[in-house]
């Protein structure tokens, strides 16, 4: 669906899933990176200050701020060229990660649960996320940072697919 | 008991008001208060022996203990169930009244336990399984408690197979049907039985370490408790004495001493008193059965249409002296920490040709279960027995089977699919590359003055250590795919090799770090709704990962394959 999709997938063998999340999750991974990166901030220099601000502490600080900076620049970017996912007939298929990588497959004939959860956060940007529970614990399907409608459409197809099919999908 | 139905005594205004309706075994009543006394034992013989500084008895206690029997008094009065063709009914509460019912076709499991208490009063726990997802608390029903000859009818009746034909509403299934159930049992074969022998393995496990714990644990509730001095204590008060007037290294080598006696004795004491009587039995082939203990037993029936496989465990001091531990990997049995607790155990550690073959056997159980004589002809071709004698060259083929069924030993015991040089540098970087972090700064400290020059020297121990961490654990690594099996394994302190069932694979994690990337190589996990909910096979070059799966379950991986 992309150009890049025709290039060599990110698993030599695997083919990369067809579509990508939301642009706006960039924004939203992006403050929240900013965030999370001002908390530690704020952290380390309440204890910098409280024992006197020395220069080793200056210079803590300093590192601390490129890297904080580096993260927010680097990873929202990072990650959303990573975060796929695809639903086809039989099957959820997503990528997911930045420096780490995790492919998932789940068949729909296993998937137990849809739901979808809209934080405070991502509604704010008109983001949602569906999550697809299979019946094993360690076999959740999260598919993060999608646009709302999509998400809508998305979760009433799932459904439909899901409650189709018989049995106890263990 | 099962004739004493009172059902006259029922409210009307729901099913609940048909006949059918029993009560537990009225000698539960008397299970809380006994165990309440047992549980106060030791505090009282501390009151009565050592004296006590503050002599007012403890009134919360004794007003939480009436609160307790009265509570189990209002349980009995209000608890009923009813077993009919099609459910079994649990019916509880005093001011809001709640009725659990399970289907008897999603019953997988009817375990029997019983504390030493139950097991004087010959009662019996019973608790139904449903396997369908055992990490909520809605899947199963308890029953607490049934004498132990209910509780064995009511096994034999709910598990025998295939479930009755549905009676006529309202029809009490009666003593007599039960007892009947019993008499038509299937045929019992003996998998496994506990040999004496096997308590040496005891110690090199960690359960000593577990019930070390409680010991002392409980040891210092007592000491709370009563207020002893316990250094005023004759006993004690010599041997703080006599540990005074030895240097450091001699104390810390008798206490050290000590410590390791009493480890191997009490863990040789949990051993027995866990494992004791063990015996794993097939019942026919649709069922397993688990029965052990010495005071409290268990008894755990596994539906082999529920198991998905079934693992060796071997911790690194059980593998060096050739020993492993068998688990079942089953839906509706989750395996937690201490998996001796859990419901998979299939052997306690014991030697490893006996876990493997015991597993094995339970593989074999379990396929004759699953497809009838049909999926047996089907394994036997597949597997290739064709003239006996024919060596199949490659590491990864499947060695002729001698007797029928070696499929499964194969499995167990067979050569692995090894991860190759990558996976092995991986391994090697990770381990000695952390402690030459760890060594570096030990050396580093000291020659800032910090530490002392043994700590600091010290330290680079850490490297040859860490090289044969790397080479244990890549040792461990390695995979295999015959038959519709998929086996794993992984780990150094505790290596586990995992056979499961392709069948029961529902899904597919496929993980790469950063490194592994450019190493090119993926982490893949199969996940299960059995077991550990997921089995995976570390650092395989992705190309071999994706074969793997895709030989695994070709219809789900197919479709995201490139064919390039």
């Amino acid at each position: 669906m992309t150009p890049e999709n025709a290039a060599v997938p990110m698993l030599p063998g695997l083919r990369d899933p067809s579509r990508r999340v939301s642009r706006r999750a960039v924004a939203y991974w992006t403050v929240r990176a900013a965030l999370d990166g001002l908390i530690l901030l704020a952290a380390e220099g309440a204890v910098a200050a409280g024992t006197g601000l020395g220069a080793g502490w200056v210079i803590a600080l300093a590192l601390t701020l490129l890297v904080v900076v580096g993260y927010v620049l680097i990873m929202p970017r990072w990650r959303y060229r990573v975060h796929r996912w695809e639903v086809t007939a039989d099957a959820v298929y997503t990528r997911t990660g930045w420096l780490s990588v995790t492919w998932r497959i789940a068949p729909i004939s296993r998937i137990q649960t849809i739901d979808s959860h809209r934080w405070f956060g991502e509604r704010l940007f008109g983001l949602a996320n569906v999550t697809a529970t299979t019946a094993s614990a360690a076999g959740p399907v999260h598919i993060r940072g999608l646009d709302t409608a999509t998400a809508d459409r998305l979760l009433d197809e799932l459904t439909a697919a899901t409650g189709a099919l018989p049995g106890d999908a263990t | 008991m099962i004739s004493e139905a009172r059902a006259g005594a029922l409210p009307e205004a729901e099913p609940a008001g048909e006949p059918g309706w029993q009560w537990l075994s009225p000698r539960s009543l008397v299970v809380r208060p006994v165990t309440d006394l047992l549980r106060a034992l030791p505090v009282v013989i501390g009151l009565l022996f050592f004296g006590s500084r503050h002599g007012a008895p403890n009134l919360w206690g004794l007003a939480f203990a009436g609160f307790a029997i009265a509570t189990s008094i209002v349980r009995y009065c209000t608890t009923r169930y009813r077993v009919t063709g099609e459910r079994v009914y649990l019916r509880h509460g005093l001011l809001s009244q709640k009725v659990l019912s399970v289907p008897r076709d999603r019953i997988r499991s009817v375990d029997l336990s019983a504390h030493v208490v139950y097991r004087i009063l010959g009662l019996r726990k019973v608790h139904l399984g449903t396997g369908r997802n055992d990490r909520r608390d809605g899947g199963s029903l308890h029953l607490d408690a049934l004498t132990l000859a209910d509780a064995e009818a009511l096994r034999a009746a709910l598990l025998a197979s295939p479930p009755p034909a549905p009676p006529a509403l309202g029809e009490a299934p009666a003593s007599g049907g039960l007892d009947a159930a019993v008499a038509s049992g299937p045929a019992e074969r003996e998998l496994a039985r506990l040999a004496p022998g096997w308590v040496r393995y005891a110690p090199l496990t960690l359960t000593g370490l577990v019930i070390v714990g409680v010991v002392i644990g409980s040891a210092f509730q007592v000491i709370d408790a009563t207020h002893v001095n316990i250094t005023a204590i004759g006993p004690v008060h010599r041997l703080t004495v006599t540990l005074s007037h030895l240097t450091l290294l001699q104390r810390a080598l008798e206490v050290a001493l000590a410590v390791l006696a009493l480890l191997v004795l009490l863990s040789v004491a949990g051993y027995v008193a866990l494992f004791w009587n063990f015996r794993l039995v097939a019942v026919g082939t649709g069922m397993l059965r688990v029965s052990r203990g010495l005071l409290s037993t268990r008894t755990t029936t596994i539906d082999t249409r529920r198991l998905r496989g079934a693992e060796l465990s071997e911790p690194l001091l059980l593998r060096g002296a050739g020993g492993a531990r068998c688990l079942a990997i089953t839906t509706g049995l989750r395996v937690g920490h201490g998996a001796e607790r859990g419901g998979s155990l299939l052997l306690p550690p014991a030697p490893r040709g006996v876990a493997a073959a015991v597993a094995s056997a339970v593989l074999e159980t379990a396929v004759l279960e699953s497809a009838g004589a049909e999926a047996v002809a089907v394994g036997a071709e597949s597997v290739g027995v064709p003239a006996p004698g024919t060596e199949l060259a490659g590491a990864g083929a499947v060695a002729p089977a001698a007797a029928a069924g070696g499929w499964a030993a194969e499995l167990l015991t067979g050569d692995l699919v090894r991860h190759g040089p990558s996976a092995r540098r991986r391994r090697y970087v990770r381990a000695v590359g952390g402690a030459g972090v760890l060594a570096a700064a030990g050396v580093a400290a000291w020659a800032a003055g910090a530490v002392p020059a043994w700590a600091g020297l010290g330290s680079l121990i850490l490297l040859p250590l860490g090289a044969v961490l790397a080479a244990d654990r890549y040792g461990s690594l390695g995979h295999r795919l015959a038959d519709g099996w998929l086996v794993t394994r992984t780990g150094s302190l505790i290596r586990r090799r995992s056979v499961l069932s392709t069948e029961g694979i529902i899904g597919w994690r496929i993980h790469q770090s950063w490194f592994q990337r450019r190493q090119g190589l993926a982490s893949l996990a199969a996940t299960t709704a059995a077991g550990r909910q997921h089995y995976t096979a570390h650092d395989v070059p992705v190309a071999a990962a994706l074969d793997l799966a895709t030989s695994a379950t070709p219809d789900l991986i197919s479709p995201f394959r490139t064919t390039a």
